[in-house]
């Protein structure tokens, strides 16, 4: 063969093994910067950065003033926020948004706060190949000497399997709110057990009809304050199992109490945001409650907006010979995206939320160490709760029963389906009790937990 | 009374038929009030407090001051997100509007006045499908749009809005009963092309099937909720959907909202108001068309 | 709920076209060129957001995973605890709602036919015409003001009825009359008009024989008014009846304004969509789909090759 035939095919080898060559090469350039690996400092796989690029995100309303104290500290940082419902009353509206975004590959919030504390449980989890929309925030992304900064345990309704999706808002343990006017008026003494509280709605019916304790209208009110308080297994969780016992003593004993006090005309059935609330607000003589109805109710101008040392907080309510325990409100949960394409601004703004000691908590105990003593001391110092309120949040935040279960469905859905209306149909919560079971156990089922 | 004639007209008034008229004027009468009395209350909403609306007579009007605060607290809220929703709103409708009148108009044409094969397929296609409601398909064009990544994208709620059989059909009905295929056909022989025949025969006529097949085109999108809140969430939700959404700002509506930045129930109906001030003021100037019952082809009033 | 569109979507009268029957012209080839041209924007709409969705939902409820799962889905979706219940509260909203569609819509069709002065006739007309313009989202709006006695212009009624507050008004073994009662308000002005044009239509020698006949204001409505109507009739409980089973909006909106006492799986369409946006399962949302899509389609065939009433060529 002469050399003239060999050169084109010589050449045209070396023009394919450099194609070949440039080809894997962008295939290797491809896949480190693809969104299929996982980015070493943070643990899970980043989007790729645009530094200033504007933040988005959901909240509720009530977090509104927190995130406009972050736009005011942090005028680098765009800021764009959402209103939607926070998700209350197991709505659904984070989970449901995000199955759009997933679906859309766009739209993606950076950061979103719910009021429920169990979103962490989907948010964990790839769905249909779409990375898992909750960063984890304890593999390198926040530092954990800020994560270490929380309440001990606050972060366990966030963690799956070690890793933390989320950072707490505010801790919502359930204590003692009473209306110290009116004790002191009717000479009431504050309850201590739920057996005492039982006790004066007897004497408050037949002394002064129409004041009353406390409120059921509300799917979180029924659930958390009354049987979460209770340590009444109807909600728990164990590994896939779920697990509902409304015929357990405990449980039994927590539906006796609200039936008879619900027939004693001690417990109406208004939200406790409505307008009937409100007007019927200065008839109310105590309530157990979350520590977030500081915030809330108490100090809110359009709700009951008490006098300064009108009301009061006091331990938890106990049943009577069991162990002190009690029950948590939501307290709600910030998530951080982990399709945020500006995550420094994303870290800058998670960390301002939770632990600036002027806004953290949102009007409740923050679940931050160190902005609940500031927060602890400056209600203290200022007088407004009569009592020893520093010393029964404390008690309250550590006595939170750990019984209660986190599953990816809210308790408060089937209450608000079964019970609210049933009670407003004039039955009583003990012969509802079976459906509601019936009906918690079948959400169960359908979000895929065994039933045990 | 006396307004209602129940056929005697022969004069006698036998006291069962002075009843018959008086049942009939009492059934109007009530069921005038069941469709006026919401209208009425909504108008007066916005120009009460929060109190007023509350403790006050339904009917008793407030201020324009009150008016004005409610206005500029829904204007205000989340930095004029209303405008956002209005605007998209509008550019779905309208985007829609025009892409479905360049789409049905020429159809129906085509339906009514040209032979082609697969005409007839194609209209007994048209009426089953104009039949089914919207609502039916709104899942499977989003699990089929979301396999092409159109989620999130204007198009995904214009183009399916586009696709308006029943805009076809009347149109179709339109030129069928209107424009006569002898004239058609003369000018065609006078050498007048396709097009020509189209553009200087039909349409001149068109003007007033334009006018209806635009009418519940625009209507019927610009109220449409299920389509565009899984095709477009966030801030390119039309206002229908942003209108939900601020029932979650509004206390009375949700349990764990307690912020001083929320919605007053009269700002909500002011909302509601302005979510369909649009559709509202098509309605009072086309009052005389929409009464006629030409909708129904009566024409002979 | 049936949209305006649907509300005219009837428009023939037995009118004959006014020109030849289309099948009388010999097609040429240019007239065939223009009409594929023109008509295939259509097609191709008709083609992509009918047909192709319609296969494309077909193939999910089919599949599992991207394989053949024969009738997996189904079973899955028929015996889910919601699944049955979402049927009853579909089936009977659908009936309270097309029972007193047809009758107070012919009822008041047939009064405000009666009524011989004109601007009485044309006013009433517009009052049950004009809440159609508030559709949608914005009607359920309106409605949660009107349901709640807290605010609601009505509290002396619904207090009657036993409904002290907004919780009572909608419980859920009410809340199919409710539905009703707001389509009604809707919708029911749209069908009053189509009738009074219709009974417009009604020659005046026909009614002009019966009242020589002796036929009174009753007897003219039963026997030549209303039946003279049937086709309108059934035309207007087919698509009623369709539109129907696709409820979504109005429980959705109740169900977020009533903090969930109406359950947030109400309707067949609501259960859809939990399983889509909820469950990520789109295979068992395309099942539930198709079996309201069968049953759309079914109505609309039965009526289209049934009915009569439309110009099919």
């Amino acid at each position: 063969m002469s050399s003239q035939h060999r050169r084109p095919f010589t050449r045209s080898t070396r023009i394919l093994a450099a194609t070949a060559s440039l080809a894997v090469a962008g295939l290797l350039a491809a896949c480190s910067g693809g969104s299929a690996t996982v980015n070493s400092d943070y643990g899970f796989a980043t989007a790729e950065q645009v530094p200033d690029s504007t933040i988005t995100i959901w909240a509720d309303a009530t977090r509104q003033p927190a995130v406009e104290a972050f736009q005011a500290a942090h005028p680098e940082i765009k800021v764009d926020l959402v209103v939607d419902d926070g998700s209350a009353g197991g709505s659904a509206t984070f989970q449901t948004k995000i199955a759009l975004a997933d679906q859309a590959g766009d739209g993606w919030p950076d950061v979103v706060f719910s009021t429920q504390n169990n979103d962490a449980s989907w948010a964990s989890k790839e769905t249909n190949g779409v990375q898992a929309f909750a960063a984890p925030l304890n593999k390198g992304y926040l530092e954990d000497d800020f994560l270490s900064g929380f309440t001990p345990s606050a972060l366990d309704p966030v963690t799956v399997d070690g890793t933390v999706y989320g950072l707490r808002n505010d801790l919502a343990p359930v204590l003692f709110w009473y209306n110290k006017a009116l004790l002191d008026e009717f000479g009431y003494d504050v309850p201590k057990t739920w057996e005492d509280y039982s006790a004066l709605s007897d004497k408050l019916a037949a002394e002064h009809p129409g004041y009353f304790l406390g409120s059921v209208g509300d799917s979180f009110v029924g659930t958390y304050v009354y049987y979460f308080s209770g340590a009444a297994p109807i909600f728990t969780l164990d590994g896939t199992t779920f697990h509902s016992d409304v015929n357990d003593p405990n449980s039994k004993k927590v539906t006796d109490l609200i039936d008879h006090m619900v027939a004693n005309g001690t417990l109406i059935q208004d939200s406790l945001f409505s307008a009937e609330f409100v007007a019927k607000a200065d008839h109310l003589v105590g309530m157990p409650g979350a520590a977030w109805y500081a915030g809330a109710l108490f100090q809110n101008p359009d709700n009951v907006n008490a006098n300064a040392g009108q009301w009061g907080a006091a331990d938890p309510l106990y049943w009577d010979g069991e162990d002190k325990v009690t029950g948590n409100v939501g307290g709600g949960v910030w998530y951080a995206s982990s399709h945020s394409k500006n995550l420094e601004a994303v870290k800058t703004f998670l960390e301002f939320i939770v632990s600036d000691p002027s806004t953290a908590g949102t009007g409740g105990l923050p679940a931050y160490q160190s902005a609940a003593d500031t927060w602890l001391s400056d209600q203290a110092a200022s007088g407004f709760f009569a009592g020893d309120f520093k010393s029964a949040m404390s008690t309250a935040a550590s006595s939170v029963w750990s019984g209660w279960g986190y599953p990816n469905f809210s308790v408060e859905t089937a209450y608000a389906k079964v019970i609210v209306p049933g009670l407003a149909a004039g039955k009583t919560v003990a012969e509802l009790a079976d459906e509601w079971q019936k009906e918690m156990e079948n959400e169960a089922q359908v979000a895929g937990y065994t039933v045990g | 009374m006396s307004a209602i004639d129940t056929g005697a007209r022969t004069g006698s008034s036998k006291p069962q038929q002075w009843f018959g008229r008086g049942i009939a004027g009492l059934v109007v009468v009530v069921f005038t009030l069941f469709f006026i009395v919401p209208i009425v209350w909504l108008l007066l909403a916005p120009t009460k407090n929060g109190r007023e609306l509350l403790l006050g007579a339904p009917f008793s009007v407030g201020g324009l001051t009150q008016l004005g605060d409610n206005w500029h607290s829904l204007i205000t809220y989340q930095d004029g997100i209303i405008w956002t929703w209005l605007g998209n709103s509008a550019l779905y409708s309208l985007g829609a509007l025009v892409l479905t009148l360049l789409i049905s108009i020429p159809a129906g044409y085509a339906m009514a006045l040209t032979e082609f094969p697969g005409r007839r397929l194609l209209l007994a296609t048209t009426l089953i499908v104009m039949l089914i409601p919207s609502t039916a398909l709104v899942l499977p064009i989003f699990l089929e749009l979301s396999a092409v990544k159109l989620i999130g994208s204007p198009l995904s709620v214009i183009l399916p809005f586009s696709f308006f059989p029943f805009g076809v059909y009347l149109t179709y009905i339109y030129f069928s009963t209107t424009v006569s295929r002898d004239l058609l056909d003369a000018a065609r022989i006078d050498g007048a092309t396709e097009l020509r025949v189209f553009g200087q025969i039909a349409m001149p006529l068109a003007t007033p099937v334009i006018a209806l097949v635009g009418f519940f085109s625009f209507v019927g999108n610009w109220n449409n909720y299920f389509l565009p809140y899984v095709m477009v969430p966030g801030r390119k939700a039309p206002v229908q959907v942003g209108l939900a959404e601020l029932l979650s700002n509004v206390p009375q509506f949700n349990p764990t909202n307690a912020a001083s930045t929320t919605i007053d129930l009269p700002t909500l109906a002011l909302a509601t108001l302005v979510s369909v001030a649009p559709v509202l003021l098509i309605f009072l100037f086309s009052q005389r068309f929409l009464v006629s019952g030409m909708t129904a082809g009566g024409t002979k009033e | 709920m049936s949209s305006n569109a649907q509300l005219a979507a009837g428009p023939t009268r037995g009118r004959q076209p006014a020109g030849a029957s289309p099948r009388r012209s010999k097609p040429t080839s240019s007239q065939a060129r223009v009409g594929v041209a023109f008509s295939s924007g259509y097609t191709l709409f008709l083609l992509v957001f009918g047909v192709l969705p319609t296969l494309y939902a077909i193939y999910l409820a089919f599949t599992k995973a991207n394989a053949f799962a024969g009738v997996d889905n189904f079973v899955k979706v028929f015996t889910d605890y919601r699944f049955l219940p979402a049927v009853g509260h579909v089936a009977l909203y659908v009936a309270v709602w097309v029972a007193s569609l047809i009758v107070l819509v012919v009822l008041l069709a047939l009064i405000v036919h009666a009524i011989r002065v004109r601007w009485l006739s044309t006013t009433s007309r517009f009052i049950f015409y004009i809440p159609g313009a508030l559709a949608g989202a914005s009607s359920v709006m309106l409605w949660l003001f009107i349901l709640d006695p807290s605010v609601s212009p009505v509290a002396f009624l619904l207090k009657a009825l036993g409904n002290d507050s907004f919780v009572d008004t909608v419980q859920v073994n009410q809340l199919p009359f409710v539905l009703a009662i707001i389509a009604f308000w809707t919708g029911a002005g749209g069908w009053i008009v189509i009738m009074y044009g219709a009974l417009n239509n009604i020659s005046h020698d026909v009614m002009e024989a019966a009242r020589i006949d002796g036929a009174g204001p009753l007897a003219t409505a039963w026997y030549i008014q209303i039946p003279l109507l049937r086709k309108w009739i059934s035309y207007m409980a087919i698509l009623s009846l369709a539109a129907g089973t696709q409820l979504f909006v109005e429980p959705r909106v109740l169900s977020q304004a009533s903090k969930g006492v109406v359950p947030p799986d109400y309707s067949l369409n609501q259960l859809a969509f939990l399983y889509a946006f909820k469950q990520n399962d789109f295979n068992g949302s395309a099942a539930i789909s198709l079996v309201l899509l069968v049953v759309a389609l079914g109505l609309s065939v039965f009526f289209v090759f049934r009915g009569g009433l439309f110009e099919r060529d």
